[in-house]
């Protein structure tokens, strides 16, 4: 990039400003950086956590789900699940963390009493309750872990793009924009050396021709006095 | 299947139900069922009493659900013949406990219109041992509406609770009302139209009946009151039990210990004492139920024994086979699931 600067004095300012410039933003972004990671560690505990309670949500509601279809049967299963159309409704809202949009779920209508499952009361056994509230419990922490861990995941993509930027500034831009900055100093200084070079010599020529006008003029006075004394 | 005037073949169904009742699955065979595999278990039932379900269905399921669906239709077969057998007063007291088929098979059929769907799902999901008869059942698989189904089960036992259910249904969108009905009207009509002054055979039949809604409250209260769900028990309080009424146990829904404390101290406590002990100690229901299930068949088997020529036998035959195929079911879909041997053998219900 380099040699491909024209050295001039403007250029010189032009990349002194964006060192500048790119300084105080590599400072900021390595500041966003640790602040993200700090974040994100908050996160990631909250989502070990929330991890793990699903996965124990999720084999609690097999095992329910295991035995109501061992000891009441699939097709009594099936028929309780068949009675309730109303899927739960969820709302999702955006929060910023430092400059990151994550989502913010809010769910409604996952956990419900015994009358609002759909299926008869009167008919139907505890097991299939019990199913039903170990997969609604699941859902929830579906749920809760969707939040979390996109959440964790846009915070990683964040942290990623700022990582990144920070290299690139501090690995190509800053050297490349100090390389450039180098080369046109150097180059200018070559330029003012030589100019000062140049202009030694022209001083140097001029004296010489004002020394050879002087001796000329020298002579034809000597001729003059000579002609003059013939006289 | 024959007309209430008739006199009842007491000798001849009880000898059926007894012969049919003595080929029903041992311990023994529970215990090798829970050591095999599911492919071994439908071997298994491929060589017993199952085999002729196990072929014709063969082609159209596989694994678990093959043996799922071979339990249902054996059921069907043994139930239907046991109506087909009976005359006179015994075929309406075996009549009157297997409607409880006829009110699946109606929830079904509504279930699957609700969910939208295919005739066939919900066809392979009946159980046909009740007393409508098939070319009902048919009519009920082409309705295309819950309302259709209403109207045609119009002059049934069904008919009046699910018509004035229908509006219930209507404004809330959710199918408890007329699932409610149904099982209400079929537990309304187990006590109706007893003798007034019955035989001790009929009277011990009764007593049993009333035990099994007496259970039947008794774990909806206990569902209820662990819920926190805010019902009116004239939804789903079954008349006809002695242990409660209405009043009581909308009172003892909102206070469990004391519902627990009124069981207890009830006619049934010492056969469930260790049950009520184990729901104090870990909370769940399931254990509960499966007591409840355990004192019912015993039950019926000591009125079967002490009474051999009357509807005790039968019930207790009717009783014992649903038992069986719950326990195989339980065992096929236990092993399907990975539980143990230990596991699945605690759930089961064996005499």
């Amino acid at each position: 990039m380099a040699k491909d600067v024209k050295p001039t004095r403007k250029n010189l300012m032009a990349i002194e400003d964006r060192i500048d410039l790119s300084t105080r933003g590599h400072s900021t972004l390595e500041k966003k950086r640790d602040g993200l990671i700090m974040e994100f560690m908050d996160i990631l505990d909250q989502a070990q956590d929330v991890r793990s309670d699903l996965d124990d949500a999720y084999t609690d509601a097999q095992r329910n789900i295991n035995m109501a279809r061992a000891m009441d049967g699939d097709v009594a299963v099936r028929g309780a699940a068949a009675a309730l159309k109303e899927h739960p409704e969820i709302t999702t809202r955006s929060k910023n963390i430092m400059g990151v949009v994550v989502p913010e779920i809010e769910s409604s209508k996952v956990k419900k009493s015994l009358d609002q499952r759909g299926y008869g009361v009167v008919g139907t056994s505890a097991r299939i309750d019990e199913a039903a509230e170990a997969y609604e419990e699941l859902l929830e922490q579906v749920i809760l872990a969707a939040e979390v861990e996109t959440a964790m995941k846009k915070m990683l993509e964040e942290i990623e793009t700022t990582k990144r930027r920070v290299n690139a500034l501090e690995f190509k831009l800053l050297p490349e924009l100090h390389d450039a900055q180098e080369f046109i100093e150097q180059k200018l200084e070559e330029q003012e050396r030589e100019e000062i070079f140049r202009m030694k010599k022209i001083k140097a020529k001029k004296e010489a021709e004002e020394a050879e006008e002087a001796l000329v003029e020298d002579d034809e006075e000597v001729k003059y006095e000579t002609v003059t004394a013939d006289d | 299947m024959s007309a209430r005037g008739e006199a009842s073949n007491y000798e001849y169904v009880t000898a059926r139900a007894k012969s049919r009742r003595a080929a029903l699955f041992d311990a023994d065979d529970y215990r090798k069922l829970v050591r095999m595999g599911p492919g071994e278990i439908a071997r298994f039932m491929e060589e017993s009493e199952y085999e002729a379900e196990m072929n014709a269905l063969g082609a159209r399921y596989s694994g678990v659900d093959l043996i799922e669906y071979a339990l249902n239709r054996n059921l069907a077969k043994h139930f239907n013949d046991l109506l087909r057998f009976a005359e006179g007063k015994l075929y309406d007291y075996i009549a009157r406990y297997l409607r409880k088929f006829d009110a699946w098979n109606v929830k079904t059929v509504i279930r699957g219109l609700y969910a939208g769907s295919e005739r066939q799902e919900i066809e392979d999901d009946l159980i046909r041992a009740g007393e409508l008869p098939e070319r009902t059942v048919d009519r009920l698989l082409e309705a295309d509406s819950i309302e259709a189904v209403v109207e045609l089960l119009d002059g049934t036992i069904f008919g009046d609770s699910l018509a004035a259910a229908y509006e219930d249904y209507e404004e809330t969108g959710v199918l408890v009302p007329l699932e409610n009905a149904v099982d209400r009207a079929y537990y309304r009509l187990l006590l109706a139209d007893v003798p007034a002054e019955p035989d001790r055979a009929t009277r011990l039949y009764v007593e049993f009946l009333e035990a099994e809604i007496d259970f039947r409250n008794m774990r909806n209260a206990l569902r209820l009151a662990r819920s926190g769900a805010d019902i009116d028990p004239a939804e789903y309080y079954i008349p006809g039990g002695p242990l409660f009424s209405a009043g009581e146990l909308q009172a003892l829904v909102n206070n469990p210990d004391q519902l627990v404390e009124a069981i207890r101290s009830s006619t049934y406590g010492d056969d469930l004492d260790k049950a009520l002990n184990d729901l104090d100690a870990a909370g769940s229901l399931i254990e509960f139920e499966l007591a409840l299930e355990r004192a019912l068949l015993e039950y019926s088997s000591q009125l079967s024994n002490r009474y051999p020529l009357s509807v005790c036998p039968v019930l207790a035959y009717i009783l014992a086979k649903e038992r069986e195929v719950d326990n195989i079911r339980a065992i096929a879909r236990g092993k399907e699931a990975g539980l143990s041997a230990d596991e699945i053998e605690e759930e089961l219900v064996v005499q």
